[in-house]
C-alpha cells in the first residue's frame, strides 16, 4: 500500500483494522518504518536518518491518538504544559493563553477543566486536552486518530472544530485523519 | 539463569544514567516531580515514625540496663552503636521500601502497561529525566531525612523515657551520650542512608519500567520483585558497611575474638 499526504492538505485514511491504524500512527510518530516498509516525512526518507535527525522530524509531528494518551497522575494543565515545560518552549504564559482560548471555544470552564485528572474527564474532554497539547506543540503534521471513536453523535458533531482551530493556528499545516473502516 | 544478570546489568546502567543526568533536576517539571516525591516519602511518612522511633530508643536502653544488667556506659554505647548507627538507617529503609518502593514500582509498571511511558517518548520526554532522576534523588534525600528523624527521636526518647524505667537520670545519660558521640557516627549513617535510598529507588524504578509482561497481571509481580530485591540490596549494603567499619577499622581483617 502506498500513501502520499500532500503538504498543507487534509487527508483521510481508512485502514482495515485497529492494528493497521496503530501501526501507521506509531510509524509516523516514531519517524521510523518497520522492516520492509518505507516512510518519508517532509520529503526526508526516515531510513537514512540518525537518532538526532529522527528526533528533529518527530518534533514536527503531533497526534491526538490513544497512542499518545494523557498521563494519569497529572491534571489536565500539567498534561498540556508538560512538553513545553520540559523543552523550555513555548513559555508557560503562552501555553496558558492557548489553553484558555481553546477551552472557552469548546464551551469548557478553563480553570475547572485544567484542574481535573484524566480519570475525571469524559472521552471528549480527554480528546480536547490532547488537542490543546497538540496545538501548544504547533506541529506541521497533525494526525487525528479515530477522533470520533467512543463518542456520541452529538459529541462527534463538535469535532470539526478541531480542524478549524488547528487551521487557524497552522495555516500551512498538514492534517491526516486516520480511522478504521469499522468506525 | 540470565534474568539475574540482566537485572544487575539493567540496574547498573540505570544507576549510571541517573548519576549522569542529575543536572536535569533544574527543569521545572522534573523539579516538581522531585518535590512531590520528597513530600510523599520524607514528610508524609514521618508522622508514623515519630512515636515508634521514640519508643524504640527507650526500649533498647531499658532492655540493656534492666535485662542484661549493664551499666549506664554500656547502655549509652549500645544506644549509639546499635540505634544510631544501625537501626536508624535500617528502620528508615524499611519505611521507604514499604511505602515508597511499592508506590514507585506500581506507578511505573502501570504507566508502562497502559502505554503512558510510550506517550512520554512520543512527546520527546526522556523517561530517565522525567521518571527516574527525580524519584531516585528524592528518595535518597528523604531516606536521609527519615534516618535523622528516627535517630534523633530514638535517642531523645531513650534519654527522656529511660529515667522512668531504670535508675539513671536524664543528665547522666545525655552527658555520657555526648561524650561518646563522634562526627563519624553521623557521616557513617548519612552515607549509608543515602546509599539505601539510591538502591531502593533505582531497584524499584528498574522493575517498574521493565515488567515481565505488558498486562495488568504484571503489576503485582513487579511490586513483589522490587520490594524483595530492595530489601536484599539494603541488607547487603548494610553488611558491607558493617564489615568496613567494624571489621577493618576496628579489628583489621580478622574477626573479633569474644
Amino acid at each position: 500500500m502506498v500513501l502520499t499526504v500532500p503538504r498543507g492538505g487534509v487527508t483521510h485514511v481508512h485502514l482495515p483494522n485497529g492494528q493497521a491504524k496503530a501501526h501507521l500512527v506509531t510509524a509516523v510518530l516514531k519517524a521510523r518504518a518497520a522492516a520492509g516498509e518505507e516512510l518519508e516525512l517532509f520529503g526526508t526518507a526516515t531510513a537514512e536518518l540518525n537518532a538526532k535527525g529522527r528526533e528533529r522530524l518527530r518534533r514536527r509531528v503531533g497526534a491526538v491518538s490513544p497512542v499518545v494518551g494523557l498521563i494519569n497522575n497529572l491534571n489536565a494543565w500539567e498534561n498540556i504544559s508538560l512538553p513545553a515545560a520540559y523543552h523550555g518552549s513555548p513559555p508557560l504564559e503562552r501555553v496558558a493563553e492557548i489553553a484558555q482560548e481553546v477551552l472557552q471555544r469548546f464551551g469548557a470552564e478553563p480553570q475547572a477543566f485544567l484542574a481535573r485528572l484524566p480519570d475525571d474527564l469524559d472521552r471528549l474532554e480527554r480528546k480536547i486536552a490532547a488537542f490543546v497539547r497538540l496545538l501548544v506543540a504547533a506541529p506541521e503534521l497533525a494526525v487525528f486518530d479515530a477522533l470520533d471513536e467512543g463518542l456520541s453523535r452529538q459529541e462527534s458533531a463538535g469535532l470539526s472544530r478541531f480542524e478549524t482551530e488547528y487551521r487557524s493556528r497552522q495555516p500551512a499545516g498538514t492534517l491526516l485523519y486516520v480511522d478504521t473502516k469499522e468506525t | 539463569m540470565l534474568q539475574p544478570l540482566r537485572e544487575i546489568e539493567g540496574g547498573i546502567k540505570l544507576s549510571l544514567n541517573v548519576a549522569g543526568r542529575l543536572g536535569q533536576l533544574r527543569k521545572p517539571p522534573i523539579m516538581e516531580s522531585f518535590l512531590r516525591q520528597v513530600y510523599f516519602t520524607g514528610v508524609t511518612a514521618a508522622t508514623g515514625v515519630v512515636l515508634r522511633a521514640s519508643g524504640l530508643g527507650a526500649l533498647i536502653i531499658a532492655v540493656t540496663l534492666d535485662v542484661l544488667d549493664a551499666d549506664i556506659d554500656l547502655a549509652v554505647k549500645i544506644l549509639l552503636w546499635v540505634v544510631f548507627r544501625e537501626i536508624g538507617p535500617l528502620a528508615a529503609a524499611v519505611v521507604v521500601i514499604l511505602r515508597t518502593g511499592t508506590a514507585i514500582s506500581a506507578e511505573m509498571a502501570m504507566m508502562r502497561v497502559s502505554g503512558q511511558t510510550r506517550a512520554l517518548r512520543y512527546l520527546a520526554i526522556n523517561l530517565y529525566d522525567y521518571l527516574v532522576v527525580p524519584r531516585v534523588a528524592a528518595v535518597m534525600l528523604a531516606t536521609m531525612a527519615l534516618t535523622f528523624y528516627i535517630q534523633a527521636l530514638a535517642v531523645l526518647g531513650a534519654l527522656v523515657l529511660s529515667p522512668f524505667i531504670i535508675d539513671a537520670s536524664f543528665m547522666e545519660l545525655a552527658s555520657r551520650f555526648f561524650e561518646l558521640f563522634a562526627p563519624v557516627d553521623l557521616y557513617y549513617s548519612t552515607i549509608k542512608s543515602l546509599l539505601f535510598g539510591f538502591a531502593i529507588a533505582a531497584c524499584c524504578c528498574w522493575h517498574g519500567l521493565n515488567p515481565p509482561e505488558l498486562s495488568q497481571n504484571a503489576v503485582p509481580k513487579v511490586i513483589t520483585r522490587a520490594v524483595t530485591q530492595s530489601a536484599m540490596l539494603v541488607l547487603t549494603i548494610n553488611a558491607v558497611f558493617a564489615y568496613i567499619v567494624f571489621g577493618i577499622l576496628f579489628f583489621g581483617l580478622v574477626t573479633a575474638k569474644v
